[in-house]
């Protein structure tokens, strides 16, 4: 025989719970339905509970001057099957609780909406991802001095990938936790530099040149220049026979120099100086040493006049040096162009009219390019004729 | 002594009949029936001539309150519903409001609102319509959800020059209860911390305060502590303590009873995006009811409005973005 | 103030009829030269926003504003100008508050007849017709609660506002608490371009009055001693405690809704009839029939009033108007609650 509930009912708005008052009637009693079993009282009145249907009390389960919440079972009756049935309370209740399920991207009741992209952060979908930097992140590395590339290696938990500041957070405190020396100023403005030059396709090329011609013509020539402002100034004289290779692309022209004025590079402390040598095609190469040798000075005492750098439209770079026999540097981010130069050494060279190889000195000579503007056989063709123009030194 | 959020109302009214002779009650069966929710029980007998019984007319109502109010008293309009109002809506909007500023005498006039919805009520006793309230220029807009907060700002309001409308949760009337009354109270204007976070910021007001402290320790269990701002008052909206808490966690989650289109929370975040657009780690997300009048059936209107479960959901949404 | 004619006031005495009748007739004249002059300011491009007149109502409102006292409540609607004069309105506020002058009671915050000093007893209107009547039943019953006996409420409506909620609500209201309210309701014939058969089904609006429990008298609202003796009557029985009063006065607006308005749609029948008499000639050729003023006092008169407004017109024209960025654009009068939002 089904049992049915008999609930406090809600007899009220904001009405939470009633008081028992009065038992109309007891366990064994039949009831019809719809007929008053129990009394209680609101904050408000007095009512009566009716029965849910016709049978017997099978149970009353509440106390006499007790207060139970809406929705409490107050009692069991007893129905017949028919009964049950008859008012539909066979049927197994739905539970309402459940319509708390909550829709994903449902949460403001939108039916149909275009669904995000990235789970649970609805961003356009070209900011998604890793490169995502919200507000908050942006500010917050803004107040330590930090760009984008900083954040290269730093693993992000957020959607799709991205770095929180939670992330960043981490990554800041895990830095702290490791030896740290202060960067020069100068070392965070090559840093720079080179982050912004490297956003543009660079490409290298190279070829030994032989040094004999320009080791005999030192011995004589006074003053004596050195095997990189040699090469400056080949530079210079090719270039002023052809700009196009050291043009800027803007778009879609070719911007060319106006002055063939080529900076070289010079370690100093922490990083490097470029001095330049001005309108270097219309000066002769004797004419050169002097100035060049000053700005060396200059340069390694950090006491280059301004207009002594910058506004150059190619640099020479004497990476040999080092010991080093091949390099790739970067160009200035202003610049198409750096010409490198290796160490000297001697090398077997074979002589066609002798039969055999014969030592001579020759260094490698390196062109890195901005590879939007020219492409390996104009830069090969470059390096040619600085290649022919440095093995007639006397010419320059 | 434990007492509910009706109680703490019936006694604010009392001790402002008490302290204020300029203060009266006037609305529908306010009088020795001691209103609708019993808000004024027992008030018209113990301050006769004080608490006295209006015909159906809220546009009379109001404007009745607005001339007591110009000639020096202090009126609390008690509303059945805020449902109703609306039928005042042009006395409140146009006539108390506009007072001061067109004629430089203030409007001391409190209007009470039972507000928001239970289950069963259907759409017109459940409304919240703080927004358009707040809308007009001139009208203060309160939503307490404590019982302390019911208690001491409606004492506040009633001591204010200027037009209030009174936001008490029907809900929280009899469900909400307290140990005492508070002696002292925040102001008017400033917003409470409920509860303290470091993850996430959830700013929203009256009984949605209850939902999302219940969605928060449901999230403290996860890992994720939240914080919860409740705002007490919606106009004028305490900005500085919304921005330091989003500033501590970076994410906003703006939860309302009302409606989405230009509700309290479209407010919040509007001004957060545009004055605190560096504190943010995440959009600012918010959770209203659905754009629909409030359903009847039980089962509808449990997914109608947010629910400490839905709260949950949207903030995880947002904790893992 | 001027010279020609003291100021007479029904507790005054007890006034002559004559007396009454002078002063009424004074206040009607002022209302009828000073809404002109807005007229012709109007046209000449020197008012902004709306410029509403009373040309025909003059006597109904001049008999309400001269019957009250100071210390009663007034709320006077649109075409009210003689009665805000007769109750104590002086010339100065109606001029600045039309000019848009920023010493005017309203500091341009509202404009043309939305005008009014609350603690002076004169309520400015809102826009929405009827909803004054509540507030002034708001003055009544806190007076009562405050045991303030004595003093009366008045209310002026057109019979387009009768239609409204607002006024069924609050004549209720009036007739359940029992206030000394005295509704006066001109019924000029058309609300705008609405012919009454259009506005209300019953026969006369004062059929009205019994719904609400409220006594009802109809009077010509085109004869100046009729109004004077109805309406000071109502306004008396009002503060014996008779409880609330309605007086609905028959009569034609002789104007647009606005000046904006052509009104070629009032019958023409209806100008000829005796309904569309000017109230302000029938009250001058009564005062000349009794013998109660000479043609020359009346020509002085109305030259002293004419002067008088220009002279006030003249006065505010040189007045500063609102400056935008002077405004402290608060609606809350506690400081520390306004928002302010415009400055973020």
């Amino acid at each position: 025989m089904p049992q049915i509930p008999i609930i406090m009912p809600q007899l009220g708005e904001s009405i939470a719970e009633a008081n028992i008052v009065a038992f109309l009637v007891k366990a064994g009693d039949t009831v019809a339905a719809d007929q008053n079993l129990i009394e209680v009282e609101t904050n408000k009145a007095t009512m009566a509970v009716t029965s849910p249907c016709g049978g017997k009390i099978e149970k009353l389960a509440a106390q006499l001057n007790e207060s139970y919440a809406v929705g409490t079972v107050l009692g069991y009756i007893e129905a017949s099957q028919e009964e049950a049935a008859r008012l539909g309370l066979d049927a197994p209740q739905a539970k309402v609780s459940d319509t708390d399920r909550v829709s994903k991207g449902d949460s403001n009741g939108s039916g149909t909406r275009v669904q995000p992209t990235v789970r649970g952060l609805p961003v356009p979908a070209n900011a998604a991802g890793a490169s995502y930097l919200s507000p908050r992140l942006k500010a917050r590395m803004t107040d330590l001095g930090l760009s984008a590339a900083d954040l290269s290696g730093v693993a992000g938990s957020g959607a799709a990938g991205r770095v929180t500041v939670e992330d960043f957070e981490k990554f800041i405190s895990h830095l702290e936790k490791h030896k740290m020396t202060a960067a020069s100023s100068m070392r965070v403005s090559v840093a720079d530099a080179m982050r912004r030059s490297w956003t543009r396709p660079i490409a290298n090329v190279g070829m030994p040149v032989c040094l004999d011609p320009l080791f005999a013509y030192r011995k004589v020539a006074r003053p004596k220049p050195g095997p990189a402002l040699c090469a400056l100034r080949a530079l210079a004289v090719a270039l002023a026979e052809n700009t196009k290779p050291a043009g800027r692309l803007v778009g879609t022209k070719i911007v060319h120099p106006s002055s063939i004025d080529i900076g070289f590079a010079v370690e100093a402390e922490d990083g490097v100086l470029v001095p330049v040598i001005r309108d270097a095609d219309k000066k002769l190469l004797k004419d050169l040493v002097e100035p060049y040798n000053e700005l060396v000075e200059l340069a390694r005492q950090r006491k280059l006049p301004v207009n002594a750098t910058g506004a150059s439209i190619a640099t020479v770079t004497n990476f040999g040096t080092f010991g080093l026999e091949w390099a790739t540097p970067i160009p200035l981010p202003e610049q198409t162009l750096v010409l490198g130069m290796g160490a000297a050494r001697h090398k077997p060279h074979w002589d066609s009219v002798k039969g055999q190889f014969v030592p001579i000195m020759e260094a490698n000579l390196t062109l890195s390019f901005d590879h939007r503007v020219l492409d390996g056989g104009a830069a090969g063709r470059l390096l040619q004729r600085v290649s022919e123009l440095m093995k007639q030194p006397e010419k320059l | 002594m434990s007492l509910t959020y009706l109680e703490a109302i019936r006694e604010a009214q009392a001790q402002a009949l008490r302290e204020d002779p300029r203060v009266f009650i006037y609305g529908q069966d306010v009088g020795a029936f001691g209103g609708a929710f019993k808000a004024t029980k027992n008030l018209a007998q113990e301050f006769p001539g004080r608490v006295l019984d209006s015909p159906i007319s809220e546009d009379a109502m109001v404007g009745m309150a607005v001339g007591a109010a110009i000639e020096g008293m202090r009126p609390i309009i008690e509303m059945q519903f805020a449902d109703f109002s609306t039928v005042g809506f042009n006395q409140i909007v146009n006539q108390a409001a506009t007072l001061f500023w067109r004629t430089k005498i203030p409007c001391p006039i409190t209007v009470r609102l039972p507000f928001g919805g239970t289950s069963g009520s259907g759409p017109f006793h459940s409304q919240c319509i703080e927004a358009i309230y707040a809308h007009y220029p001139g009208l203060i807009v309160l939503t307490p959800a404590t019982v302390e907060d019911a208690y001491a700002m409606l004492l506040e309001a009633v001591a204010l020059d200027d037009p209030v409308i009174f936001c008490e949760h029907k809900f929280l009337y009899y469900h909400l209860k307290a140990e005492k009354l508070p002696a002292e109270a925040l102001p008017i204007g400033r917003a409470r911390i409920a509860r303290e976070g470091r993850d996430l910021t959830i700013v929203t007001y009256s009984a949605m305060v209850h939902e999302a402290l219940e969605a928060s320790k449901e999230l403290s269990t996860e890992g994720w502590e939240i914080e919860v701002v409740d705002l007490r008052s919606v106009k004028p909206l305490d900005t500085d303590t919304i921005m330091a808490s989003v500033a501590r966690t970076g994410k906003l989650l703006c939860v309302g009873e009302a409606w989405p289109w230009g509700g309290v929370t479209a407010e919040i975040i509007s001004r957060v995006t545009s004055e605190g657009f560096g504190l943010l780690d995440a959009p600012p997300q918010r959770l209203n009811a659905k754009d629909t009048p409030v359903p009847y059936h039980p089962n509808l209107w449990a997914a109608h409005r947010p629910t400490a479960r839905s709260v949950a959901a949207a903030a995880r949404d947002l904790l893992r973005s | 103030m001027l010279q020609t004619v003291p100021e007479i006031r029904p507790q005054n005495s007890p006034a002559s009829a004559q007396d009454l009748h002078v002063s009424a007739y004074r206040y009607m004249l002022l209302a009828r030269l000073l809404d002109e002059k807005f007229a012709a300011l109007y046209r000449a491009g020197k008012i902004h926003g709306g410029v509403f007149l009373g040309r025909g109502q003059e006597a109904l409102s001049a008999s309400i504003g001269i019957s009250l006292r100071k210390g009663d409540v007034f709320a006077p609607l649109i075409r009210d100008a003689a009665g805000r004069l007769a109750f104590g309105e002086t010339v100065l506020d109606a001029v600045r508050t039309y000019l848009g002058s920023s010493l005017g009671p309203m500091r341009g915050r509202d404009g043309n007849v939305h005008r009014g000093r609350p603690h002076e007893g004169y309520l400015p209107m809102v826009s929405h017709l009827g909803a004054m009547i509540s507030v002034v039943n708001g003055v009544l019953f806190a007076r009562r609660l405050q045991k303030i006996n004595g003093t009366v409420g008045a209310a002026c409506i057109g019979d387009g506002a009768t239609s409204t909620g607002a006024f069924h609500e609050a004549l209720n209201q009036a007739g359940v608490e029992r206030l000394p309210l005295v509704l006066v309701i001109a019924d000029n014939q058309y609300a705008y371009s609405t012919h009454t058969s259009s506005q209300f089904a019953c026969e006369s609006l004062a059929d009205k009055a019994a719904g609400y429990g409220v006594e009802v008298q109809t009077v010509d609202g085109t004869d100046l001693a009729a109004c004077l003796k109805t309406v000071g009557e109502a306004v008396s029985r009002a503060r014996r405690g008779g409880g609330p009063q309605m007086v609905t006065a028959n009569l034609l607006r002789l104007c647009g809704h606005g000046e904006h308005d052509p009104s070629d749609y009032i019958d023409p029948k209806l100008k000829d009839s005796p309904l569309g008499r000017d109230c302000l000639k029938v009250a001058e050729d009564f005062l000349l029939q009794q013998k109660w003023m000479a043609p020359s006092r009346i020509a002085i008169l109305r030259n002293e009033i004419i002067h008088e407004i220009e002279e006030a017109v003249a006065r505010v024209q040189r007045e500063p108007a609102p400056d935008p960025f002077a405004e402290e654009w608060q609606a809350i009068s506690t400081e520390r609650l306004n928002e302010g939002a415009e400055e973020r």
